[in-house]
């Protein structure tokens, strides 16, 4: 998938740029409001990331140009301002997610497949990871075509390591994508670690690797590469 | 006590002392005065008779005249007054007189006159005075209070808006007020000290709410790059224990202080009433999808819930609404033991969340604010109660907190 990535902070662009490449995706870049206007008229994008405040201009004028042109593209805000208003604002005129500064990259990439998934297959297309098949519509996962038995946030749990798979996963970005940033979550970090346990065992049981590797004590990653 | 009620009892205090000094002073001043017009009507009669006695050589007729006593030869009189009291048949009381006796001569004797004039009775007198000085002051009381009430009412009445205006003034409101000119000397100077200060306090304020906005907006973009930074490190295989332990510990402090950003961002724009909307927010629903949300938590810590739930709404910002449920309920169950207890109780116009959890280490006052936290919970910011009390304040809600040992309650009452 082709992503651009406007923001004017470069070194945020930079470290998106190549977490986003590594994803195996082409990403651009454009820094400024006329970079940004330039390239989307010579390139058809899948995924357009759109940071607010820009040096030369605003953002939400790209928005609108794009909406204009009817050029049927994702967009996804993101900003430091997290203002309500814009959030609104920007999904009015069509964005179709907004994201609020500091985000984690791994959150920033679970939005982008989601909203991809959204766009190019109308959402009905699985996600596989060797025997794991993940139904995110119908929040549904299979081992080896064996259903298995979740509640919401273990489905969310996995779905954001599968499609983040290979990452170190923090516990705070976990948490955070689980229940949102505003509340202060002393017990998730416990909660995380029990219940990976019992995703470990549950995904054995239906035959299924033990995936799921503690990386120091910062984290996760859901790989079936050797890590050491 | 107020102004008007502290200068009527001083006047009333002046009055009460004056009054008997008054009559007393009135009093003793009419006596003296009559007195000395009795003693001069004697004088007078006297040099009327002594005229008569030397021009014609007998008494004229007089009112005045008591008795004439014959007296020795070469006996020297002095001239003198003396009061007496003469019991009169027809009113069959005594009253009070004035003697005046001289000596001078009849047909060559000598003799001693004696002249009297009746005194008005001092009861009497003293019964006069005391009403008629009572009367007077009593007016003088009135005329004093209505004069006073009407000044209070005409001369303070700018006074007291202002007052009332300056009870009013929200510093969190960015308008400056404008006082109500008096034409008083003293009132314009007060308020211009009061609009001065009032000013720069507002300016203070103003730019302090400004740099902390600038500061916790700004520092979200350098910290997501420090964040990725680190992460993009933790990643490398080729850190050592101690490095590793080192940059776990800078992820970790990075992602507090964003944490902190993003809590104090959120007061701010609470302050700067961002929060515009008033929705319809039904508090039964809205609490039973944050116990939802949170059930894997609550299962996790094995904690008892019971919920008493009455179906109504408030008016607010739905994300403020649910901020605020949220940090009570989280606060509950992070704050609760292993194995506890959780109490829910809402009603048409009080939320109640009770939870057992060990005795708080911070006190009951200090609770809601800024970075207050139970040392049971170091990954807490302590900012959860105090965004739930800037919540509350802007739409007039009230958060107690009450703490028996090792139960803990919070309940919010809804505005009335």
């Amino acid at each position: 998938m082709k992503v651009l990535v406007i923001e004017d902070n470069l070194e945020l662009l930079q470290d998106i740029k190549s977490f986003l490449e590594e994803e195996g995706n082409i990403c651009e870049i454009a820094p400024t409001y006329k970079s940004a206007m330039g390239k989307i008229g010579f390139f058809p994008y899948d995924i357009l990331v759109v940071d607010i405040t820009l040096p030369d201009g605003n953002g939400l004028d790209i928005i609108r140009e794009v909406k204009k042109e009817n050029i049927d593209i994702g967009i996804i805000i993101i900003s430091a301002k997290n203002s309500v208003g814009d959030k609104i604002h920007g999904l009015e005129i069509g964005a179709d997610d907004y994201l609020t500064k500091p985000f984690y990259l791994a959150e920033l990439n679970a939005r982008i497949k989601a909203l991809y998934r959204r766009k190019a297959y109308q959402g009905s297309r699985e996600i596989y990871f060797n025997e794991i098949k993940i139904k995110p519509d119908s929040y549904e996962i299979f081992i080896n075509d064996k259903p298995m038995n979740l509640t919401k946030k273990e489905f969310d749990i996995i779905h954001f390591f599968v499609v983040n798979k290979h990452r170190l996963l923090t516990k705070e970005a976990i948490a955070e994508h689980l229940w949102g940033d505003h509340i202060e979550m002393a017990d998730s970090y416990k909660f995380i670690y029990t219940h990976l346990a019992n995703l470990r065992k549950k995904i054995g049981e239906l035959g299924g690797k033990n995936y799921i590797q503690s990386i120091y004590s910062v984290g996760y990653k859901f790989t079936d590469q050797e890590w050491t | 006590m107020d102004l008007i009620r502290k200068t009527n009892t001083s006047y009333l205090i002046f009055l009460a002392f004056l009054m008997p000094i008054m009559i007393g002073a009135d009093y003793f001043l009419i006596q003296y005065l009559f007195n000395s017009e009795v003693e001069e009507t004697l004088l007078h009669e006297e040099e009327r008779i002594q005229y008569h006695l030397a021009k014609d050589g007998d008494l004229p007729i007089s009112n005045y005249l008591h008795e004439v006593t014959p007296i020795d030869k070469g006996f020297e009189l002095n001239p003198k007054f003396k009061d007496t009291l003469f019991f009169e048949a027809y009113t069959d009381k005594n009253i009070p007189y004035r003697l005046y006796s001289f000596s001078s001569s009849i047909d060559q004797k000598p003799v001693k006159i004696t002249l009297r004039h009746m005194l008005p009775e001092i009861e009497e007198l003293i019964w006069f005075f005391f009403i008629a000085t009572f009367a007077i002051l009593l007016l003088l009381v009135i005329g004093l209070y209505l004069i006073h009430q009407e000044i209070y009412r005409s001369t303070w009445h700018p006074f007291f808006k202002n007052l009332s205006m300056l009870k009013q003034y929200d510093f969190s409101k960015m308008e400056s007020t404008q006082l109500n000119s008096s034409g008083i000397r003293e009132f314009e100077e007060i308020n211009q000290v009061i609009i001065t200060l009032m000013e720069q306090v507002r300016k203070d304020f103003q730019n302090l709410k400004e740099f902390n906005e600038n500061i916790s907006h700004e520092i979200q973009t350098p910290l997501a790059i420090i964040r990725n930074k680190v992460v993009h490190l933790l990643e490398s295989k080729n850190l050592n224990k101690n490095e590793l332990r080192q940059v776990e510990s800078i992820y970790q402090e990075t992602n507090k202080l964003s944490k902190i950003g993003k809590a104090l961002t959120l007061i701010s724009r609470i302050e700067n009433q961002e929060f515009k909307r008033l929705d319809r927010v039904d508090v039964s629903t809205l609490v039973e999808n944050i116990l939802n949300n949170m059930e894997e938590i609550i299962n996790f810590k094995n904690l008892d819930i019971s919920t008493e739930l009455q179906p109504m709404t408030i008016e607010c910002d739905h994300i403020l609404a649910d901020i605020l449920f949220t940090n009570l309920i989280n606060n509950a169950i992070q704050h609760n033991k292993e194995g506890g207890w959780i109490k829910i109780r809402l009603s048409t116009d009080t939320f109640e969340i009770t939870n057992c959890g060990d005795v708080s280490e911070v006190k009951p006052d200090k609770l809601f604010d800024r970075f207050q936290k139970g040392s049971s919970s170091k990954d807490s910011l302590g900012l959860g109660l105090a965004i739930n009390q800037k919540i509350c304040e802007i739409y007039e809600f009230t958060l107690n907190y009450e703490s028996k040992e090792e139960i803990h309650t919070f309940s919010l009452r809804f505005k009335a």
